[in-house]
């Protein structure tokens, strides 16, 4: 993405707008709590662009980051939580699915399911309270009542599994930032 | 390896997911700054952390959504036209020096960030709001009582936007007035980036609402007002040092 050309932004969001928008939803659960992580989270891309680092891991990958941040801290706010408590007796306003997938997403989604599937109960339940619960391990350890080790070895234990399951998906996508993002 | 490495790379995993108290994280951060291995593991999590997000079924984002977007960043057209390739090709060539460098911002920011936590005022804890701040990089402006000596403050800005206010020294003031925090871009009214009181010890801690890239603005100071002024009125009271 170049800095300054609006159409790169376009792009970018055409890309992985509806990516980061399902991401946002399944952590805040609100539509329009989504919606204000999307557009947050491109506007702070577009004017923190300069602290990209391509050292650090994909654009998709910091545009996620950023994201899944923004939606932490929404979901954690006091009034997301007043907001959603309301809303459990009105019912949530959860948008129809996206058009259909192109043979590159299909092939990312199946690889990271699998991947998932994969796991044990109790190392996907880890995995899926800390990523998009946003809880620390010792909360989740609270939440599980599990001791703290056992949170943590099982932490580490399920993203190698996902690290290996989703080593080949890695290096394709490595492969297709090479030849620009 | 040794028995502190392996506990290390014990909490790799849940650094990276961005689940680790702010202690261990200091700790994990200064050890990935000396260690290449784990490095290298942090980059590899960070990529199924990026592709996580693919295995959710897909939801279509609202329609006029860009629209907004675009419309924002209309609004706020970048100063500078530097090219990300250039900075890319720069770092490939300075990769781990930099990566080192930006380890050590991270922990002096942590510390930072945690000194100014263990010094602020009593008062409703701000677990969430402070743990989500500390979680990210950012810069940190210092501002000096130019216009109240002895008193000084600090403001943390993400990267990614928001920030905070931690203020010492400054005089209690009557109920009708109080203090603004704000920012002065070229050719431009200042805006108030925050209201606030301090307790009866002068303290203060807020929530900073931060006009995009601290590269426009040229000033940043704090003055006492009758509640909610539009414009600074009265003489400043903490100026900010330079910051670029």
């Amino acid at each position: 993405m170049r800095v300054g050309e609006e159409s790169a932004l376009e792009a970018l969001y055409a890309r992985y707008g509806g990516l980061v928008y399902t991401l946002a939803l399944r952590i805040v659960g609100d539509a329009e709590l989504a919606r204000e992580v999307l557009q947050d989270t491109f506007l702070s891309s577009w004017h923190g662009r300069e602290a990209y680092d391509p050292g650090r891991g994909r654009l998709p990958w910091w545009l996620m980051g950023i994201a899944r941040n923004r939606a932490i801290d929404l979901l954690r706010s006091r009034p997301h939580r007043a907001r959603l408590r309301e809303q459990d007796h009105l019912g949530r306003g959860i948008p129809e699915s996206a058009s259909p997938d192109t043979e590159e997403v299909l092939v990312a989604r199946r690889a990271v399911t699998g991947a998932l599937a994969r796991l044990s109960t109790p190392q996907r339940e880890v995995i899926e309270l800390a990523y998009y619960a946003g809880l620390t391990q010792a909360e989740i350890a609270r939440e599980l009542a599990q001791p703290l080790g056992t949170v943590k070895s099982r932490t580490r234990q399920a993203m190698d599994q996902l690290r290996q399951a989703l080593r080949s998906l890695m290096d394709q996508e490595k492969g297709r930032s090479q030849h620009g993002d | 390896m040794t028995e502190a490495h392996e506990r290390i790379v014990e909490d790799l995993a849940a650094y990276v997911l961005g689940s680790l108290e702010a202690e261990e994280r200091l700790r994990v951060e200064a050890h990935l700054a000396t260690c290449l291995t784990c490095a290298g593991l942090v980059a590899e999590y960070r990529g199924v952390m990026g592709l996580l997000p693919a295995g959710l079924e897909p939801v279509a984002p609202p329609g006029t959504a860009w629209q907004t977007i675009q419309a924002a960043a209309q609004n706020r057209r970048p100063r500078r036209t530097i090219s990300l390739t250039v900075l890319s090709q720069w770092l490939r060539i300075a990769r781990w020096p930099a990566a080192a460098a930006v380890g050590a911002l991270l922990i002096v920011w942590n510390v930072m960030l945690q000194r100014e936590l263990t010094r602020r005022a009593p008062g409703p804890a701000l677990g969430p709001e402070v743990e989500a701040l500390s979680r990210r990089p950012g810069r940190i402006v210092i501002l000096h009582g130019t216009g109240k000596p002895g008193a000084s403050a600090r403001i943390f800005v993400a990267v990614d936007g928001g920030g905070h206010l931690a203020v010492s020294g400054l005089d209690l003031l009557p109920r009708e007035r109080t203090y603004q925090l704000w920012f002065v871009r070229s050719q431009a009214p200042p805006v108030t980036a925050a209201t606030f009181a301090v307790d009866a010890s002068g303290r203060a801690w807020a929530k900073v609402t931060t006009p995009g890239s601290l590269d426009d603005v040229h000033a940043i100071f704090v003055t006492d007002e009758l509640s909610g002024s539009a414009a600074p009125s009265g003489r400043p009271l903490l100026e900010a040092q330079p910051w670029r």
